[in-house]
């Protein structure tokens, strides 16, 4: 288990279709890093087609920056020896958007927590493994009498949700990247969701980079988040500063959008994003009132 | 002429179980206005949903209307009850006269089609005397939602969520219809596109006056965007007014439940 997971200076270009040079820059110039230890929730949020999810396939190694380097335990996870690429691939652990896209839908889901203990060689015995697999179903607040033995659309997406989490519990990797995981899912689920991420990171220790569009999802989760706008990381700090007294502008510009429910507190200017070539800064300083309240 | 488009008497929804009829909607009286925006308010499974499709008659089994009458009045046109057209007459009223904005923008456009035969499709099918002037109206009602033309020569997965709905949004209004019901129409958006997108909604009403019936379980987007709001709870309405006065003086206790459970969030008055 290596104790850093560290993004220098990764830049990621698409082919694009009507744009000037023919690419888009995704991710411009991004670099951060994420300890082991103090297991901490770091979250990356931004609008979509910020990067946010491209610098998730980039952590993940899904996809190979154009330019810069993803460094785990300080060396590029694109030159690894097979090794250290299984350790690395053990040790940082995907949670995607999506609880019904990740199930093949003719097996049961067993499978893909038998598939890991396999992989990984966690048990030697099917008993054993069954028992890890009931102890991890467990922690993830999932009887496991109610979900074995069944198939994806046999549960709700809440509890597929949950079954990616105890596939994470069993393999107790230092990194989890979450992407997206409870926009599919409504309030109370998503509420319990976050809830066993935080006890993975105060019981287990596992440091999570949780990617969101949602503010209320960073702010009950706390810890640090990061804001991302145009690929590039425009500012990093505490939740709590950074939600109430936000630096950049596309961070102000991002609290200001959220409705407020009052009807006196309309919005009384405009804005305006063009989504393919991200946001425009629509004068985001005219438009924000720092001395009113979000409710 | 009234000056209401809907006239929703009555209006009953049920769904059959195998161990009974779950009422979705328990009676509801509601007029809408002609040219403004009403927004429909509710926690999930309150019934704002069934209400929706059920006056765009899109209700499936096992759900059926038991009661009530919807009287449409499209401009031109001699009024109708919703609930008793049939076939070719409510093929007619669809898209020209009455249209729908959906969520799941995601799902709602064909993923093989570029987006100008999309708009075509229903132009064509819903309006086949205006063909011929489809290349030009395209990129009109583009640009109503804030899109470039070149978005129409590109496929639904080269847009995002919020362009995807955007879209949708310039294909029902592309008829000039009298009513488009949203169904949660920004749902699944980030902040910064929702606001986009309530925007937009906001401008078709002044620009084009039509007619908006807005469903979001998002206090905050009714507040921002509606005239007046409808609150529903376990399929009724608990309360119906101007939206200064739901939301400052609520007449309801369901009303002022809700309210005062909306999440504190961003920077708080310090």
């Amino acid at each position: 288990m290596k104790s850093e997971l560290e993004l220098r200076g990764v830049q990621q270009r698409f082919h694009a279709r009507g744009v000037a040079d023919g690419y888009i820059t995704a991710v411009d110039d991004v670099s951060f890093s994420l300890a082991a230890s103090p297991p901490q929730i770091v979250s990356l949020v931004g609008q979509s087609g910020s990067g946010k999810s491209t610098i998730a396939r980039n952590v993940l190694g899904l996809q190979k920056p154009t330019a810069g380097s993803v460094l785990y335990g300080g060396k590029d996870i694109f030159k690894l020896s097979r090794a250290e690429y299984d350790e690395y691939r053990r040790d940082v652990q995907p949670v995607f958007q999506d609880p019904y896209a990740i199930f093949n839908p003719f097996y049961r889901v067993d499978r893909v927590l038998w598939k890991a203990l396999k992989k990984f060689k966690l048990a030697d015995t099917r008993a054993k493994g069954l028992e890890l697999i009931e102890e991890s179903l467990r922690a993830v607040r999932l009887e496991p009498e109610n979900v074995l033995g069944r198939y994806p659309h046999q549960l709700s997406g809440g509890q597929r949700q949950r079954i990616m989490l105890a596939r994470v519990h069993m393999l107790r990797p230092s990194f989890i990247i979450a992407d997206e995981p409870v926009s599919m899912l409504d309030a109370q689920v998503r509420k319990h969701f976050l809830d066993i991420l935080l006890d993975f990171q105060t019981k287990h220790g596992m440091t999570t980079l949780f990617i969101t569009h949602d503010l209320s999802t960073v702010y009950y989760l706390g810890g640090e988040v990061m804001v991302i706008t145009k690929g590039q990381i425009v500012e990093r700090g505490p939740v709590s500063t950074v939600m109430h007294e936000p630096s950049h502008p596309y961070t102000k510009l991002l609290l200001d959008s959220i409705p407020q429910p009052d009807p006196d507190q309309r919005w009384t200017s405009r804005i305006a994003v063009d989504e393919l070539e991200r946001v425009d800064d629509a004068n985001p300083a005219a438009d924000t009132k720092p001395e009113a309240p979000i409710l | 002429m009234s000056d209401s488009v809907l006239e929703i008497k009555g209006l009953e929804v049920v769904y059959s179980t195998n161990r009974g009829d779950v009422k979705a909607v328990r009676g509801i009286d509601l007029d809408v206005r002609r040219g403004e925006i009403l927004g429909i308010a509710g926690e999930s499974g309150s019934g704002k949903s069934t209400l929706a499709v059920a006056l765009l008659r899109l209700l499936k089994a096992p759900g059926k209307v038991t009661g009530g009458s919807v009287m449409f009045h499209p401009a031109g046109r001699s009024p109708v009850d919703l609930l008793k057209v049939h076939g070719e007459e409510l093929r007619v009223l669809r898209w020209s006269a009455l249209s729908y904005l959906p969520q799941g923008s995601m799902s709602s456009l064909n993923p093989v089609m570029r987006v100008h035969d999309q708009f075509k499709d229903v132009i064509v099918e819903h309006a086949p005397d205006r063909k011929e002037a489809v290349s030009d109206m395209i990129p009109r009602l583009l640009a109503q939602v804030g899109l470039e033309p070149r978005v129409a020569r590109m496929y639904p997965h080269e847009l995002s969520g919020g362009m995807k709905q955007r879209v949708l949004m310039a294909i029902a209004v592309a008829l000039e219809p009298d009513l488009v019901i949203a169904d949660e129409p920004t749902t699944a958006l980030d902040v910064t596109i929702q606001r986009v997108i309530l925007q937009s909604l906001a401008d078709l009403r002044t620009d084009f006056g039509v007619t908006l019936m807005v469903i979001s379980h998002d206090m905050g987007v009714h507040a921002q965007l509606a005239d007046r709001v409808a609150v529903m709870y376990e399929g009724q309405l608990v309360e119906v007014g101007d939206v200064r006065q739901v939301f400052k003086d609520p007449q309801d206790a369901y009303t002022r439940q809700l309210i005062e459970s909306i999440p504190k969030l961003g920077r708080r008055a310090s």
